[in-house]
């Protein structure tokens, strides 16, 4: 691991900015997101932080600008110690940060905007000064966005440059960019592409968070590659080439010596298919080149097509905001797609409701427990029902609910599936993470599914849950279901499916037996990198 | 030392918390009353009155007798039905202010009996019809703006509270009026009246109406499909959709079961309290006013529940009647206002466990603050920070 010179930087006289030392962030339900990292911060250095869903990016760059504190661990720069307790704090030290969500207010205009962020107590707004500051920031920088109009009339790409300036107005001296071209066209990237590479000959050091290969290669002089809270490279970006990168991020270890990857000892999970699927018949559910748009307007699903058979887990892998949460809405009846057909057992499944799709034999474990698959006010039984709360079963004379069947029902399901809860009457927010996905996964199969389609099924669960829940979707497999299985856990998908599609900006790039590829080329796939680009370049 | 005096002054704050936000419902209402009335009392100090003697005379005026009790029940009677329309729209995930136009509004259409002449049990069963569909049809407008239009209810009930009121009064004045009396409008005729439950109080049966109506509603919310997906809609609108409920269905039947009981309550003060009968035009439809915006109240303290909310009301209706009482007792007569002071204060101390969970966050906001300062005053000093 180098860490004085970096190559494909214009020879400057780099030094040390920042340096992080054995930064572990447990959070408080557990989870460790972070274990004993490390990271050398420099100027005229622009550093990509490459890594899959909850491998840590966030939370480190989170840890750098003040948002979190670390639980261990510490910041030192030159002049001694840093420690912050507010993002503000890193920010008048020179640490700006710029998140994927961004933080204006839509009817103020972007000099407004600006001068708020550097509104103190009783410090009033001082518009006409930050309107000075910021022609001039402008004029320096070629950073051009429009200062007297709305910022809700602004493009997104216009949006994010306004917060970058917003940062900039501070003369930060360490830039962190949280996946910032995910909004951006490629001509915008282009342009803040040129942005950074002009921040960073005048010194300034860039942190890059994204997980997308070609940007690494494009635009960083440096990669520090995370996987699940741990630092598993810090390469210069000349001595390493895409597959390595990809590599690494997918789980195999670099060779310290030689900055070769070693192969890791961890076997490729088999798939526990017990017979090979017959795709003879007709399949049950159908799409056929699917177009979705997400919240916010673009194009999130695009030409999509796919088809699963009975007895057949379809998987669907990438990392996570590259369409999958909107394909998944789309096939559940919540999100009306823009074009494209789909159909279950023959029959069409857009633009109806999520009940009308419930009738057609769909279940669905869906991606956010807390929001979409449980009133975490109501009890496990209210929960245990809902969506089949208007079964004839438990329904008495004029729309009475049968409440001694639903209990009953409830602790049929507490039994089946090992729900540790008080009873039928707790409410379902007293459950811990793992009981309430088992409520759910409960819950909807009980609907007798012909297709479940689950969606992040083990996401934040312990092993046990996690575990229980896979057991439980291949004997469905077995029984003959259809399974659409969404997740951005990687292993999770290649250890349960028998196919899988990796996704990549909405696009299947690939949709394959597992067997058929191995980690490196999924990296690749994940990363946007098809094969015919690797063939050509 | 300062740690430790930090973590037990942390685990005091998280104990005090845990007491208050761990409360059930009934008791944080209680307590929420005694803060009440102890502000009422402090208030009352301060004026020069004694406050003991006052709220002695309050609760025998209240609930001292046969006859203190049924005058407090009379007043609880509107009472229920107001604070069903508002919670149960709060169910729903809706705010409905407008009770207190669908009262008036189901109160002038219950006058139409009189016009009517209809025999004992039918004149009841049809003013109540038409008071109920009344304040629905009122409740209709805002709820459809709501649903197609994206109007916020709050606004639109509250403007709709305006325009039944001063409708009511030209119908009072000008249309449903006596012809012997230019301030009132016709009286329901004898045979259409709740009778009188005890005789010599203002008591009718009209309240069994309002329990009926309560229970009703706690079977339709908990033992049935339609309240499940009112409550399931209004706690979580994304999971109901994906359980396939309708939320505008349920939002839209909210604000018409809503509407019915605000229309019963107008119809339970024309047709079962007495000795009007009538609605008066004179000063500005006294026994109608505020019975809405009063059922809000009581549907706070009643936890939105139909059963909290009989005992709430039935509280509420004693402070009213009792207050009366205290206003003329010999040698300390307090003001009625204070009465409405004390109500003020009860619902505003509903508020307190609410404002313990946020400390926290103050604390936070506070500390920062302080921080702020300090790097403000050492601002020319070296940066030296200790790790």
């Amino acid at each position: 691991m180098s860490d004085t010179q970096m190559a494909g930087a214009p020879p400057v006289q780099a030094t040390l900015y920042l340096r992080a030392e054995g930064i572990t962030k447990v959070y408080s339900d557990g989870t460790v997101a972070l274990k004993a990292a490390d990271l050398e911060l420099h100027t005229h250095e622009i550093v990509g932080l490459l890594g899959e869903n909850g491998a840590g990016k966030t939370t480190l760059t989170k840890i750098l600008s003040g948002l979190l504190p670390p639980t261990q661990g510490f910041v030192t720069s030159p002049q001694g110690p840093i420690r912050f307790t507010s993002p503000r704090e890193a920010l008048d030290f020179g640490i700006g940060m710029v998140h994927q969500h961004f933080a204006l207010v839509g009817p103020f205009t972007a000099a407004e905007n600006v001068a708020l962020s550097h509104e103190r107590p009783f410090s009033g707004i001082r518009l006409a000064q930050t309107i000075k500051q910021l022609e001039e920031l402008m004029e320096e920088s070629g950073l051009r966005v429009p200062l007297n109009v709305p910022i809700e009339k602004l493009a997104v790409g216009e949006q994010q440059r306004v917060e970058i300036l917003k940062v900039l107005t501070r003369d930060v001296d360490l830039l962190i960019l949280d996946e910032p071209t995910s909004v951006l066209t490629p001509l915008e990237v282009d342009e803040l592409f040129a942005l950074l590479r002009r921040l960073r000959d005048k010194g300034t050091s860039i942190i890059l968070i994204t997980h997308k290969l070609k940007e690494v290669q494009t635009i960083t002089d440096r990669v520090v590659v995370l996987r699940h809270g741990e630092m598993v490279g810090d390469v210069k970006t000349a001595d390493t080439t895409t597959e390595q990168l990809a590599q690494l991020m997918v789980g195999q270890a670099l060779d310290p010596e030689t900055g070769a990857v070693e192969l890791s000892d961890k076997e490729l999970p088999q798939t526990s298919t017990s017979a090979p699927v017959d795709r003879s018949g007709a399949p049950i559910l159908r799409v056929a080149n699917l177009t979705s748009r997400g919240n916010t307007g673009e194009i999130d699903v695009d030409d999509v097509s796919l088809e699963i058979f009975g007895g057949e887990i379809f998987g669907v892998a990438g990392v996570e905001g590259n369409g999958q949460t909107e394909l998944v809405e789309s096939l559940t009846g919540l999100r009306v797609p823009i074009s494209g057909e789909a159909t279950i057992n023959g029959k069409n499944i857009l633009g109806i409701s999520p009940r009308q799709i419930y009738r057609l034999g769909v279940a669905h474990i869906p991606e956010d427990r807390w929001q979409l698959g449980l009133v975490l006010p109501f009890t496990l039984a209210e929960n245990a029902i809902l969506g089949i709360h208007q079964w004839e079963h438990f329904k008495g004379p004029l729309a009475f609910l049968r409440w001694n069947r639903i209990n009953a029902h409830v602790r049929e399901l507490m039994d089946r599936f090992e729900i540790r809860a008080a009873g039928p009457s707790a409410p379902a927010k007293s459950l811990s993470g793992g009981n309430q996905q088992k409520l759910i996964v409960g819950r909807e199969l009980a609907k007798d599914p012909a297709i479940i389609v689950a969606s992040q099924p083990t996401r934040g669960l312990d092993i046990g849950s996690a575990l229980y829940i896979r057991q439980t979707l291949t004997e469905m497999r077995d029984k003959g279901r259809a399974i659409l299985l969404v997740s951005a856990d990687l292993d999770e998908v290649l250890a349960l499916s028998d196919r899988i599609a990796i996704m990549y900006e909405g696009k299947f790039m690939r949709v394959c037996e597992p067997e058929k590829l191995d980690r490196e080329q999924i990296g690749l796939l994940m990363g946007g990198v098809s094969q015919e680009q690797e063939v050509a370049a | 030392m300062s740690a430790e005096k930090k973590t037990l002054e942390s685990r005091l704050l998280r104990g005090a918390h845990k007491t208050l936000t761990g409360l059930s419902p009934a008791i944080e209402s209680i307590l929420a009353a005694i803060v009440g009335l102890l502000i009422g009392a402090i208030l009352m100090y301060i004026w020069g009155y004694d406050p003991w003697r006052a709220y002695i005379a309050l609760f025998k005026g209240a609930y001292g007798g046969g006859y203190e009790w049924a005058s407090s029940l009379a007043r609880a009677t509107p009472l229920i039905l107001t604070a069903m329309t508002f919670s149960i729209c709060l169910r729903s995930g809706m705010f409905n202010i407008g009770a207190e136009g669908q009262l008036m509004i189901g109160a002038t259409a219950s006058i139409l009996v009189a016009y009517m002449a209809l025999p004992t049990p039918l004149g009841q069963i049809v003013g109540l019809i038409l008071a109920g569909t009344a304040g629905a049809l009122w409740s209709l407008v805002p709820a459809a703006l709501r649903l197609m239009r994206g109007v916020s209810e709050v606004i639109s009930t509250i403007m709709f509270n305006w325009i039944g009121r001063w409708f009511v009064l030209w119908l009072t004045i000008f249309i449903l009026r006596d012809p012997a009396r230019a301030e009132k409008t016709v009286s329901i005729p004898v045979a259409a009246r709740f009778p009188v439950m005890v005789r010599g109080t203002d008591l009718s049966y009209s309240i069994f109406v309002s329990i009926a109506f309560a229970l009703v509603l706690y079977f339709i919310l908990w033992h049935t499909t339609v309240g499940y997906e009112v409550r399931a809609a209004g706690l979580n609108p994304t999971a109901a959709r994906y359980g396939g409920i309708r939320n505008k269905r349920t939002m839209f039947l909210s604000f018409i079961l809503g509407g019915i009981a605000a229309g019963l309550a107008g119809a339970t003060i024309t047709m079962g309290l007495p000795p009007t009968y009538a609605i008066f035009g004179g000063a500005l439809m006294p026994q109608l006013t505020n019975v809405g915006f009063d059922g809000m109240a009581v549907a706070m303290v009643g936890r939105n529940h139909p059963i909290g909310i009989i005992f709430a009301a039935v509280f509420f209706g004693g402070l009213n009647a009792g207050g009366r009482v205290m206003q003329f007792y010999g040698s300390n007569p307090v003001p009625l206002e204070i009465v409405r002071v004390v109500m003020g204060a009860i619902v505003l101390a509903m508020a307190i466990p609410e404002l313990i969970r946020i400390i926290p966050a103050v604390k936070k906001q506070g500390t920062e603050l302080f921080g702020l300062f300090k790097r403000l005053r050492k601002k020319n000093a070296p940066k030296e920070e200790e790790a």
